[in-house]
């Protein structure tokens, strides 16, 4: 069956969002999310279309309990990551979210040449930085000998004078992120990639730091943009 | 708190602040994003499961899937009100499907029946209750003029079972008994309830631009 046909799509996000569809149906349409565009965006535009119907619905409130509960769960989650640093899935998710484009145009350019390539990497503004600043990525190039990194803002980046962006290197098995050098403001950056610090690194992201960078080497402040490629 | 789909997008400038700070590991937030936003999720929840303490132990796993996932929530693409809903939505009728592998569904209750002597017995079973039903939820939903005009265009028996649907989180068959119609007849009405809201909502939103414009 062809899932990225419009109207079946179409029917079966109204079906799911609805709610009408049986156990295995349910898990059937979720297990196909993912990896159908056309889907996803029928199952929102569905979510969007009838979610507002809820709102007649009288609130209850919840007995105090729940929040406690909620609350020693995340305090128990919390604990387990080790760290100073303890939300590195923040950056699996931000970096899922923003690596499609990036994984394509590296595929893109790889595929042509059978030297290697520069690989382009899109790192696409997150929630932090649409609040802030003008919600343009950052693009940076990783030369085909992984030796040199070149990052460029599309539009420069605003930022308060003693603050810094810092570029960082997140490892794909979710170990500490390797700082990669603070970005200038404006213009963008040449960094010079020492050793293996991209060895087993599937993401790029920049937080805003204090001026001259994080003073602990681990990131402190927002993360505004997030890229996810493939050597 | 939520009463009219207009504020829906009236209240997502916060919320998808609160989201994102969330999204960041900010507890304050989330837990500001929880007294705004969870006496709603349960209410969503209680209507499709009524049972009080498997709704509480749903709610429960919605905040907690909502702090994992704050991080990936996208304001540009879906308003966090409807996401929220929609995740609290989904593990509700995820756990209804659990504990029905086969459907059993409560008789109507006839009009001026007698539902509400019962505490067990839940008003919502009962469509024609007066204490708001399904039905009465749906044309309780207004602000959005859109939403409402596009409800009242559908028929009487339209409206019904995708209340219920919608509501309760019945699926297509327990429908079906609880309107004593057959499965075929009411997985065509909701088919084209579906089809009609959809081409009335876009059709209202292309009206609604070209006035703007």
């Amino acid at each position: 069956m062809d899932y990225g046909k419009r109207a079946l799509a179409e029917a079966l996000a109204a079906d799911y969002v609805l709610g009408t569809m049986r156990a295995g149906a349910r898990r059937r349409f979720e297990a196909l999310l993912p990896s159908h565009v056309e889907l996803r965006r029928a199952t929102a535009a569905w979510q969007e279309r009838m979610m507002p119907l809820t709102a007649s619905i009288d609130p209850v409130q919840p007995p105090g309990d729940v929040w406690r509960r909620i609350s020693d769960r995340l305090d128990r989650r919390k604990s387990v990551v080790a760290g100073a640093w303890q939300r590195l899935s923040f950056w699996r998710s931000v970096s899922a979210f923003a690596g499609v484009a990036a994984i394509a145009l590296a595929v893109l350019l790889a595929s042509p040449r059978p030297a290697a390539p520069p690989v382009v990497v899109v790192l696409a503004p997150t929630e932090a930085a649409a609040s802030g600043s003008a919600a343009a990525p950052i693009v940076a190039s990783i030369s085909g000998d992984g030796a040199t990194l070149v990052t460029r803002p599309i539009v420069p980046v605003a930022l308060r004078p003693d603050r810094s962006l810092e570029l960082w290197a997140v490892p794909r098995d979710g170990t500490a992120p390797r700082s990669l050098g603070v970005l200038p403001s404006g213009s963008g950056a040449t960094v010079a990639i020492r050793g293996k610090v991209l060895a087993g690194v599937d993401t790029l992201a920049v937080t805003v730091e204090p001026l001259g960078g994080s003073p602990s080497g681990a990131p402190t402040g927002p993360i505004v943009y997030a890229g996810k490629f493939s050597l | 708190m939520v009463k009219a789909p207009t504020d829906w997008s009236a209240r997502s400038h916060d919320l998808a602040r609160l989201l994102a700070r969330a999204g960041l590991g900010d507890r304050a937030a989330f837990a500001t994003l929880y007294e705004q936003t969870s006496s709603h999720l349960f209410a969503v929840v209680l209507r499709i499961n009524r049972d009080r303490a498997q709704a509480e132990d749903i709610l429960q796993e919605v905040y907690v899937n909502v702090w994992r996932a704050a991080s990936s929530f996208d304001a540009a693409q879906s308003q966090p009100l409807t996401w929220l809903t929609s995740i609290a939505r989904n593990r509700a009728i995820d756990s209804l499907r659990r504990m029905h592998s086969q459907p059993q569904v409560r008789s109507v209750v006839a009009a001026g029946g007698d539902a509400r002597d019962s505490e067990d017995e839940d008003v919502y079973d009962t469509v024609a209750d007066d204490a708001p039903g399904p039905l009465e939820l749906l044309s309780r939903a207004t602000g959005a003029r859109s939403l409402e005009t596009c409800m009242e265009q559908l028929s009487a028996s339209q409206r019904q079972s995708l209340a219920l649907a919608f509501f309760q989180g019945l699926s297509h068959a327990e429908v079906a008994a609880q309107m004593r119609e057959p499965l075929g007849t009411i997985k065509s009405w909701l088919r084209r309830s579906l089809v009609a809201l959809k081409s009335c909502l876009e059709a209202a939103a292309q009206r609604d631009a070209k006035r703007a414009g």
